[in-house]
């Protein structure tokens, strides 16, 4: 590798010799010029290294996102692509994210693991990993692949691609959530606009909520989150200015008046109000479902290609929903994600992967992959394109930018601290608190200890 | 000729026993290794896999949610034994009998079989939707519910071991368990010989009384054979309530299977999972060592 990578060098000087010689020819527009001559150079360079070893074919992982053949299909053509360019082959595998968890946490112990791959959770799979296994820091190559980085890519999504100093890859996947209502049934109700604070959301929940003779209720009024449990409730957290955990990952911080705010509140409209079903935490609650049935008139924090999927699947409810940024306690926080294109420990060609990620960072195969999805793209000249601008609920996405805050925690055990099951110490705290009428202190109580010995299992 | 005889039954056999040895007992024995070792991935990197003994098993005899588990297994299994062979008796001897379309009905009979666990599940938890439930769209528009049942969600009606959810997920565990029984029944009962009911028939016995001197203890062998495998198969059972609930809600269908799958691809925490794992090994192993144990007495050989 280190052959390759010196021959590298000494042809960039070379064609940067040429670029040289051709600025002396070309007086006026020279340093635009000197910039495009050094990229055809760097472009030729490559060709030539590759050819050094032909027929090298790298495997890539992906998450199925969209329509899963779809998706295959876009990478396979990137692939062909990629090959005609670097003569590089590129063998895309598709994983489901049904398996996703099981699979990442088998390539973290020493399973089969392909060269490089679309990954998450990288705190905790690169801890399970250790020095072994798992995702590969590629710091060494950052400088010469991605010198700008800082400025093409948001800062927020950044933190979820470094781990103890070391580089990782490259975001590509933003997840932001903003809240998405009913029109037509804020109108019904009579209201203008939707609600803009905790309060104002509580009103606005008894009023949208219909029922029966029987007192059953035919639609909810509000519902806490478009997603898991666990991460619907985070940002009730953030919002009420609390955090799970010191910003060096080392203290838990779950024992505070804003996790206090955060259970009363939705115990307030769960048990209370009744305004929110009581199911929302468990397993079989797809809230999407009652949304699209009619059945739901608020989402709080929905993840941002509801929009996309309520265009496909649901046309005639086009006109009848929209996205706002969500409503404000003492921030307006929005729950936001990022997954990643990386390397794993193991791979042997750890250069032709990283030309792999470095060919699908372009600008134009980000755009691309964004505006399939309908989902924000780390990647700031992608948000700047005019595609975020043409449609409100692409405006409103892109105003939750503002109020973004990472789901990652700088702690490895963070993953199974938040993992939205029975046993998890998040999900028994919210569980015990709206379900069993545990006393919210005594619930808090028991949930820092128990996160607090997790972050201290987990510590590096 | 005795040892070529063996020679050839040992190589027949080879093939099976080479799978039956890499796929079950070789997992078996490192689950068994694992649960004596400190397996906790998160500490993994660092720390390595120190033995630990019994520690393991310490730590989940102090845990509440695996007596939880411990008693929903056995609660799990009784009902799904009780009711699909009571079930399957009555549906065998239906259709052990001489009517129309008897062939049509055999056939359909089969049909939740051949739907995989994971299917089966994903249709019921549909169907027991507490908002979109046609079961409650039916029972409601009958007038027999002022409210919609929460089949799978219901944390509030709880009787003893006994719930909601627990009866709705063993329900569809009966639902997909009973064709496989009632097969095994109805061949059981058509190698019951006419003779000995037109016998007893003569002798003026009831249709009870048919049931029970007759019928019964001829089927015993298959009876046996069928609530030893029903009872194995319920104690390790893991996809219907995994899909269906995660073992919830409130941990009220949460079972040792899901326990411990939950433990270690959840929590990163093989050591226990393999610890669970054991429990569930020794618990299915006591059930076919009685069943052995039984079956050696009635030929004699024990």
């Amino acid at each position: 590798m280190s052959a390759k990578v010196t021959r590298r060098r000494f042809l960039r000087a070379a064609g940067l010799l040429g670029a040289g010689a051709g600025l002396a020819a070309c007086a006026p527009r020279v340093v635009e010029k000197a910039v495009e001559v050094e990229k055809e150079v760097t472009q030729v360079v490559e060709k030539q290294v590759t050819k050094v070893v032909p027929g090298t074919t790298i495997q890539f992982w992906t998450m199925n996102y969209g329509d899963p053949a779809q998706w295959l299909d876009m990478f396979k053509k990137h692939a062909t692509e990629f090959q005609e360019k670097t003569g590089i082959g590129v063998d895309v595998q598709m994983i489901n994210w049904a398996q996703g968890m099981n699979t990442w946490l088998l390539v973290a112990r020493g399973g089969a693991h392909p060269d490089c791959a679309d990954m998450y959770w990288l705190h905790s799979f690169a801890s399970i990993g250790g020095k072994e296994y798992g995702p590969l820091p590629i710091t060494e190559y950052q400088q010469e692949y991605w010198p700008d980085l800082k400025e093409r890519f948001f800062e927020g999504s950044l933190k979820d691609v470094y781990w103890q100093g070391e580089f990782y890859g490259i975001p590509w996947r933003g997840d932001i959530r903003p809240m998405i209502y009913r029109v037509d049934f804020l109108e019904e109700a009579g209201f203008s606009k939707p609600p803009e604070t905790w309060e104002e959301l509580r009103e606005y929940a008894k009023a949208l909520t219909v029922r029966d003779s029987h007192g059953n209720v035919l639609r909810w009024g509000f519902l806490p989150g478009g997603a898991n449990p666990c991460q619907n409730f985070m940002p009730w957290v953030w919002q009420a200015g609390g955090e799970f955990m010191t910003a060096d990952g080392k203290t838990a911080t779950i024992d505070t008046p804003a996790m206090a705010e955060a259970l009363e509140f939705l115990y307030q409209l769960q048990n209370v109000d009744k305004v929110i079903p009581p199911e929302w935490l468990e397993p079989s609650f797809a809230p999407m479902d009652y949304f699209a049935a009619d059945k739901a008139a608020i989402v709080f924090q929905v993840p941002d290609d509801w929009a996309k999927n309520l265009e496909r699947d649901y046309p005639e409810l086009d006109g009848k929903w929209a996205y706002e940024v969500p409503v404000k306690n003492k921030t307006r926080a929005c729950y936001s994600g990022a997954g990643y294109w990386g390397c794993l420990r193991g791979t042997t060609r750890v250069e032709e992967a990283v030309q792999w990620i470095h060919y699908l960072s372009q600008d134009s195969i980000m755009t691309e992959l964004s505006q399939y999805l309908g989902r924000v793209s780390p990647n700031k000249n992608v948000m700047s394109n005019p595609y975020w601008q043409e449609k409100e609920w692409r405006k409103k996405i892109v105003a939750c930018l503002e109020h973004a805050h990472t789901s990652q925690h700088p702690s490895p055990a963070w993953s199974r601290i938040i993992v939205h099951q029975p046993g998890a110490p998040i999900y028994d705290m919210v569980y015990e608190v709206m379900n069993n009428n545990v006393p919210i202190p005594d619930a808090i109580a028991k949930c820092q200890k128990r996160v607090q010995e997790e972050m201290d299992k987990g510590a590096s | 000729m005795v040892r070529r005889k063996n020679a050839f039954c040992y190589l027949m056999v080879a093939p099976m026993l080479a799978l039956v040895l890499v796929l079950g007992v070789y997992p078996m024995l490192q689950t068994l290794g694992m649960s004596v070792v400190q397996y906790d991935l998160m500490r993994i990197a660092r720390e390595g896999t120190p033995f630990v003994g019994l520690e393991n098993f310490r730590q989940i005899a102090a845990e509440p949610r695996f007596w939880i588990a411990f008693r929903n297994t056995l609660v799990f299994v009784a009902i799904v034994v009780g009711c699909v062979v009571a079930l399957g008796l009555f549906v065998a001897q239906v259709l052990n009998m001489d009517f129309r379309g008897r062939g049509i009905l055999r056939s359909l009979i089969l049909v939740p079989w051949v739907t995989p666990p994971v299917v089966s599940s994903a249709i019921w938890i549909w169907m027991y939707m507490a908002d979109r439930s046609p079961i409650n769209q039916v029972l409601m528009s009958l007038g027999l519910l002022d409210a919609p049942i929460r089949f799978l969600t219901d944390a509030s009606k709880v009787w003893g071991p006994f719930s909601v959810p627990m009866g709705a997920v063993s329900s569809v565990r009966i639902w997909n368990g009973l064709p496989f029984v009632t097969v095994m029944l109805l061949a059981g009962l058509q190698s019951i010989p006419h003779e000995v009911y037109e016998a007893a028939e003569i002798d003026g016995a009831s249709g009870i009384a048919r049931f029970r001197y007759i019928t019964l203890p001829m089927l015993g062998p298959v009876l046996s054979v069928l609530v030893t495998l029903l009872a194995i198969g319920g104690i390790g059972h893991f996809e219907m309530n995994y899909i269906m609930t995660l073992g919830g809600p409130n941990d009220l269908t949460n079972v040792l299977s899901v326990l411990a799958y939950q433990s270690a691809f959840t929590f990163y925490r093989f050591d226990l999972g393999a610890a669970i794992s054991a429990i569930i090994l020794l618990s299915t192993g006591t059930v076919a060592a009685f069943y052995i144990r039984a079956q050696l007495r009635g030929t004699g050989a024990g």
